[in-house]
Formats: C-alpha cells, sequence, structure tokens
C-alpha cells in the first residue's frame, strides 16, 4: 500500500502532477488518481490516495467491473464498466472518482508508483508489503452523501489530528 | 488544437455583469509567450491612457503563460497587471501558488476585467461557466475568512481563490491580491484595484488537463531542468531556509537595510535570520505547485501560525525598521496577510518616518501623535491599522511613501525611498551596482525582479568572461558591464514571468538559458519556438512596456535612484565607502537596449 506521512507533505502536488502525466500523457487534478487536499489556514496537506482497505467498499461494484488486483491494487475493467458511479458513492475517502465517464483509482502503477519516484520530500512510500491493514469502516459512517472533494478533505482532517496535536505541543519549548 | 495554451480569454464586465469567453489568437500568443507578456501587451495595445486607475475602464488583468500548471517544476506562477493605483504607471505582480495552474485547467490564458459592480462581487469561474456573485456578507472580512467562506459556499474545497482583504477594500494603495491565503501579490496595488472594482475575489475550478505538443519530449525537457535544480549547490539552503536566507547573506556582505539603510550591517541579525526562524518555529516545508524545492515554511507560534514570511516582509518589519523581535515581525506579516496589504510599501512609509523624526523633519504633532523612534513596536502596530482602516493620519500613509512626502514637503522627499512611486526593495544596492541599474529601470518602479541579476554576486568570473567577455560582471560592487548584465537578465526575467516560473529558479539559480527555454515552449506549444524568435519577442514587450509608461508620464529623469543610493557611501562594513553611479549605468543601458539617450525605445 502507500503510506503517508503529512508531516513531510510540502502539498506541492507533484505526486498528482505526474500519476496523471504517466496514465494519460497530461496533466490535471481530475485524471490523477492521487489527489492533494489543502487546507491553507491550518496547514495542512495530505495526498489523498486508495488505502486498499480491509472493506474494499468499490469491490461492491453492481457490474463486477472491479476487483482486487495483484498486487493488492484496484483493477477497473474498462470493458465491463458503465459509469454508473456507485464505486464514487461507495468509497468513504474520495479516492476513486470519475472524470469523463471514467473511473480514476490508485493501479500502483504495475509496482512502481510515478507518485512515490516523484516526492523528494519522503511524504509517500511504496510498503507492497502492507495491503488490506486499514479499516475505514468506522470512517465510513461520517462520509455518507459526501462528494468526493468534501470526503477527501473530511478524510484529510482525520488524519491529521495528531500532527497538528504535535504541532502544538512543540511551541514554548 | 492549441496546446500548451489554455486556448481562451475571458472578458469581464463588472458594471453590465456580462462576460464574453473568447479563443485565443495564437500569433498573438506567440508574441506575447504568456503571463506577464501577455497581460503588458494587452494592456499596450487596450489600456486608454488617460484612465484614472480607480476608474471602472481600467483594466485588471489575469495572466498565465503555454506551461502554466504543467511537468515543468515551479510552472505555478500568474501576474495581475493593471495601471497602478500606487504609482500610475505599469502595475503587475506575479505570484506562485496554485491559482494559475487552476485557471489553466479551467481552460484560459488571460482574464481581462473592467468595469465596476455596483454592490461588492466575487466572480466564479468553473471551466466554461463564470457567474457573478454577491459578495456583500463577505465585505469588511480579512483575506482568510473571504477564502474560506468562499470555497464553503461553492461546496468544494478545491476552487481556488485569489481575494483581498479590508485593505483592498478600503482603496489602500499597495493593498495586496493573495491565492491559498499566502501567496501575495504584493506591489504596485493590485488589491487596491479589485476593490476600485468592487471585486473581493476571483474562484476558479478547472477540470480539463493541459496537454503539451509533445509530452515525451517535453518529459525529458522537465527531468533536465529538476536535474539542474536538484543539483544546484543552493539547493539545501534554499530548501531548509527559503528567502529568509537572505537575512545573512545580505548582512554577510554588508547591505542588509538597517535603519531605513543608514546602515547595511545589522548587530542583531542572528536574533531576526532565517536560520533562527527555521530553528524555533518552523514546523515543516510547503510549496507552489510542481515545485522540488519546497521553499515555503509553516511556522506556529504561541500566538499564530501562517505560511512565511518571506525575506522582504522579514526584512522590512526588522532591520529596515530597527526592530530585533523575530516573533513581532511575525504578528505584524500574520496581520498585513489577512488584511490584504503590502509589507514593503508601508514598511517603508514607517521607515521613512522614523527617519523624518530622527532627522527632526516630523514630530508627533504631524502624525496623530504618534512617536515614530527606530524600533517603536507599538507605533508600527497601531499606524498599519489606520493605514488599513484609513483612519487619522493612516489615510495619508495608505496613499504611500511618494505621495506622503509630497505632502509633508519640508525636505522629506529626499528621505522617500522610491523610484517612480515604487517603494525600494530589500536590499542596498550600493553593494549590488546591478541591482542598483535595475531598481532605476524597471518598468514598474523600484524594483528588483524585473531583472534579477544575481549573477553579480556568484563570484563566478570565468563564465563571466565566456558569457559576456567582462570579468567584472561577477563582481558585486564593480560597475563595469553592468548594464550588460541587466539588458540580459532583464530578458531572462521577463522570459520566467511568461512562462510563469519561479524566478528564484528560473532567474537567481541561473537554470533556464534561452536555448533551453526555447526547446521547452517548442515541445510544449508545438509552435516554432527558437531563442532568437523568443527574443524578438521579449524585446518587444520590453519595448512596450516603456512605450506605455512614457505615454503615462515617465521620462528618463525618473530612472534614478533616490539620493542616497547615489551620494551617500555607507560608511562601514564589507560594501563600505559605496554609492551607485546610477547615471552611467542607465545611459549605457539605453545604448545596449536600443533605445534613445531620453530612454525612448524606436516606434513600433
Amino acid at each position: 500500500m502507500i503510506v503517508i506521512h503529512p508531516e513531510r507533505c510540502s502539498g506541492c502536488e507533484r505526486c498528482q502532477v505526474y500519476c496523471s502525466f504517466f496514465h494519460t500523457g497530461s496533466v490535471g487534478r481530475s485524471r490523477s488518481r492521487v489527489k492533494v487536499v489543502k487546507i491553507e489556514d491550518i496547514g495542512i496537506d495530505y495526498p489523498v490516495i486508495c488505502r486498499q482497505c480491509k472493506e474494499r467498499y468499490c469491490t461492491r461494484c453492481p457490474e463486477s467491473a472491479i476487483e482486487v488486483g495483484p498486487l493488492g491494487g484496484i483493477v477497473v475493467s474498462p470493458t465491463l464498466c458503465t459509469a454508473c458511479g456507485i464505486c464514487e458513492t461507495l468509497c468513504p475517502i474520495g479516492a476513486i472518482e470519475l472524470y469523463n465517464d471514467i473511473p480514476y483509482v490508485c493501479d500502483l502503477c504495475g509496482g512502481d508508483p510515478r507518485c512515490v519516484a516523484q516526492c523528494n520530500m519522503g511524504a509517500i512510500e511504496y510498503v507492497p508489503e502492507e495491503t488490506e491493514t486499514v479499516s475505514l469502516s468506522e470512517f465510513k459512517k461520517q462520509s455518507k452523501d459526501l462528494s468526493p472533494e468534501k470526503k477527501r478533505v473530511r478524510f484529510t482532517l482525520d488524519r491529521t489530528r495528531h500532527l497538528r496535536e504535535a504541532w502544538k505541543a512543540s511551541v514554548g519549548e | 488544437m492549441l496546446y500548451g495554451y489554455g486556448g481562451h480569454i475571458l472578458r469581464v464586465d463588472l458594471g453590465r455583469g456580462s462576460a464574453v469567453r473568447e479563443k485565443s489568437d495564437p500569433a498573438y500568443l506567440q508574441k506575447a509567450i504568456g503571463g506577464r507578456g501577455l497581460n503588458s501587451l494587452r494592456l499596450h495595445d487596450e489600456l486608454p491612457r488617460d484612465v484614472d486607475p480607480l476608474s471602472p475602464e481600467n483594466m485588471l488583468l489575469i495572466g498565465v503563460g503555454p506551461l502554466t500548471g504543467s511537468l515543468l517544476s515551479s510552472s505555478a506562477y500568474m501576474t495581475i497587471s493593471g495601471k497602478s493605483p500606487m504609482t500610475g504607471i505599469l502595475g503587475d505582480s506575479a505570484a506562485g501558488g496554485f491559482f494559475g495552474p487552476e485557471l489553466k485547467q479551467a481552460g484560459y490564458d488571460q482574464l481581462v476585467i473592467k468595469g465596476r459592480s455596483e454592490t461588492p462581487c466575487y466572480l466564479v469561474i468553473a471551466d466554461d461557466r463564470v457567474e457573478i456573485r454577491d459578495a456583500s456578507h463577505l465585505w469588511g472580512t480579512d483575506l482568510w475568512q473571504a477564502t474560506s467562506a468562499i470555497r464553503k459556499e461553492l461546496g468544494d474545497n478545491a476552487f481556488q481563490v485569489a481575494a483581498i482583504g479590508p485593505a483592498g477594500e478600503n482603496l489602500v494603495k499597495f493593498a495586496t491580491v493573495a491565492c491559498n491565503y499566502n501567496r501575495m501579490f504584493g506591489r504596485t496595488g493590485m488589491g487596491c484595484l479589485f476593490g476600485s472594482k468592487n471585486l473581493k475575489a476571483v474562484a476558479v475550478r478547472g477540470t480539463n488537463p493541459v496537454t503539451m505538443a509533445d509530452p515525451l519530449a517535453f518529459l525529458e525537457l522537465a527531468r533536465e531542468l529538476d536535474r539542474r535544480i536538484l543539483e544546484h549547490p543552493e539547493w539545501r539552503k534554499r530548501h531548509d531556509l527559503g528567502s529568509p536566507l537572505l537575512m545573512n547573506a545580505l548582512n554577510g556582505i554588508g547591505i542588509l537595510p538597517t535603519n531605513h539603510f543608514q546602515k547595511g550591517v545589522c548587530d542583531y541579525v542572528d536574533k531576526v535570520s532565517g536560520e533562527t526562524l527555521a530553528e524555533k518555529w518552523k514546523v515543516k516545508n510547503k510549496s507552489c505547485f510542481n515545485c522540488n524545492i519546497h521553499c515555503s515554511r509553516y511556522y506556529v507560534t504561541r500566538e499564530l501560525e501562517a505560511e512565511g514570511p518571506e525575506f522582504e516582509t522579514l526584512c522590512s518589519y526588522t532591520s529596515r525598521i530597527g526592530v530585533d523581535d523575530l516573533p513581532f515581525a511575525l504578528r505584524i506579516a500574520g496581520f498585513l496577510n489577512r488584511m490584504g496589504m503590502d509589507s514593503l510599501s508601508s514598511g517603508e512609509t514607517i521607515g521613512w518616518a522614523m527617519e523624518c523624526f530622527q532627522r527632526g523633519l516630523l514630530g508627533p504633532e504631524d502624525v496623530d501623535g504618534l512617536d515614530f523612534t527606530w524600533g517603536n513596536k507599538d507605533t508600527v502596530e497601531k499606524i498599519l491599522g489606520m493605514i488599513v482602516r484609513r483612519e487619522g493620519i493612516g489615510d495619508a500613509f495608505a496613499e504611500g511613501t511618494r505621495s506622503l512626502a509630497r505632502r509633508f514637503g519640508r525636505g522629506t522627499g529626499k528621505w522617500a525611498l522610491h523610484v517612480k512611486g515604487l517603494d525600494v526593495i530589500c536590499g542596498d544596492p550600493r553593494g549590488i551596482k546591478a541591482f542598483g541599474l535595475t531598481y532605476a529601470i524597471a518598468s514598474r518602479g523600484a524594483d528588483h525582479l524585473r531583472a534579477e541579476p544575481f549573477f553579480e554576486l556568484t563570484e563566478r568570473y570565468d563564465e563571466a568572461e565566456r558569457r559576456w567577455g567582462i570579468r567584472d560582471i561577477a563582481d558585486r560592487l564593480s560597475n563595469n558591464g553592468k548594464a550588460v548584465l541587466v539588458e540580459h537578465t532583464e530578458r531572462q526575467a521577463l522570459l520566467t514571468d511568461c512562462m510563469t516560473m519561479c524566478k528564484n529558479i528560473g532567474l537567481s539559480m541561473d537554470v533556464l538559458d534561452f536555448e533551453f527555454a526555447a526547446r521547452l515552449l517548442q515541445a510544449g506549444t508545438g509552435l516554432n519556438f527558437t531563442a532568437e524568435r523568443m527574443n524578438n519577442s521579449l524585446r518587444g514587450i520590453i519595448d512596450a512596456d516603456r512605450r506605455l509608461n512614457i505615454d503615462l508620464g515617465i521620462d528618463s529623469s525618473m530612472d534614478t535612484l533616490p539620493y542616497r543610493f547615489t551620494h551617500e557611501p555607507l560608511q562601514e562594513g564589507p560594501s563600505k565607502d559605496q554609492v551607485v553611479p546610477v547615471d552611467k549605468m542607465v545611459k549605457e543601458y539605453y545604448e545596449l537596449r536600443g533605445w534613445g539617450p531620453d530612454g525612448t525605445p524606436p516606434a513600433k
């Protein structure tokens, strides 16, 4: 799985830029499978990307177009997918999202994730042996009926609470 | 298909409430390249010369370039331009962040905004959908509150917002615009221009990917540039400290403005340095779009947290006005960012007042009882609040230093450190001669970024010999060949602005030469950019800026420096005994530029 270290993330979006480029030949957030959330007034930057969660919500695709690949990443069948958007609704964190009728979700670049290669802050790390270790079932409850962007923001706030606390604790030392 | 470019110009009339999306003209784009160049040509071609800067007829331009939002490292910038409310001549200001790339993804090369809304408004652009929304409820909010509120109203945190604060609303002449809360478009009062149009903010969201003509060739070039940046000897320091590294660096060569440039060496620099900031309060690095230096910093103190500050702000509110208290400077930086007010110009009004107090030219009776003694922090806080609200004497300060000195007269003008109405930046030109020339000739007033002739600080003598045949160019104290350097780097600076790259990288780190840039532009756009054609465009834009400025009242007598820098030698430190022989350098510069002895470019 791809592990995120938000305390090192500067929010430059290079992961997003190169993800989009290597999959589509162009650069844009809508075609990227990792989307950086920036909440500037509290200094938080967080790349939201598939957590390979225990629950695998998106695989409950009515067309059986989504399955777990050999590396543990999500594989979408372009022939079976009808762009119904249920995967987008099911994902609690906004890590799969449709753009022009194509679901964009991390496929681990065949085991050599480009986002990891481009991050010179060490904020994104690939740990292949770790998969299905994260449960999103608790988080899922608070993400109902939200847009993918709103889910990402909520997930970001949830995952960076400890960082904010650490910063505050460091002041005045 | 037009590659690289957004492909459209959006013309908005806030008075009529209309917006028209035009196709960009490829021939015009190639001539203008993009970003600042595109804005400059548009102003040159369309600005009615006699408009009052605050009138509805003045143009407000937001321009990006063909490589904005691309694989190119730090292709994050955009330029906001118009007739400056502060100087009355060409005004523009560039900043990075994430707004420029978003505007590109929405399909635009440029926004052209005219008119004045009856009531406060903000402009929302989501791809080809444009809406002018009411902002009455946001009027009076600070820049951060406004940005957050707009994202909330639009229900999408991914909207990029460029907004003003109360200073812009109150038409403070040096009000700023900011995107991403902390990315300031600081100089020449573009925030005042927003305010004059009753425009609180522009919000943009784009979903169209940026596509290059030859993606693989472009990738290789982008990688080459990445290598140049990552292997640069200054990478580590720039990454760790960002621009505040200049506090110690400039002090070390005796040009750190101290007590309003009375000295170039500051005894307490360690208390207010970039190193101290990083050590005590930095919690992590921050970055603009697609940058691999990440020079910005997030800091948390007991009182506040924010991104920044950059060197000019730090110096303006420490050594320049005699303050040795870094947390105080952070507090002021936070205040200015939220109010949307420029640190350099506000700082110069204060530095000027302190100098005039010291000389007995002004007293408390002139300034509502305030005591402008060096380093009086209480006065600094009071006057800044009064400027934002245009309250009492703050109303006069809000007009800028040139105007203030004219108001008081009595010889105070001698100590107003500006060129063409724009205040001098934090770097004493007496110890960096090419910078001195740059302040004198820069088309927006006393500014370093118009040429940023950083090369003179590098002591790369052999490289100077190789490039220009003049070794002295690498000697900061020499006047020899500095016009040659400035003529060259002025084009390089403009190119960097047109490509919407960070000038710290493209220019100061010297990683972007003309040949390489032409290859990037060619791979990006598919248009026939060559180094020669590109340079012709750049010269054309510089001439156009000059013609516009002449129309707006500039003449060669204004291509000079304040008295202090030409007549008062520095008294101590590594730049001791230096002044800037500016007139001679300006003449050389005119000649190299192909301008007449009166600084007039050839007719178009």
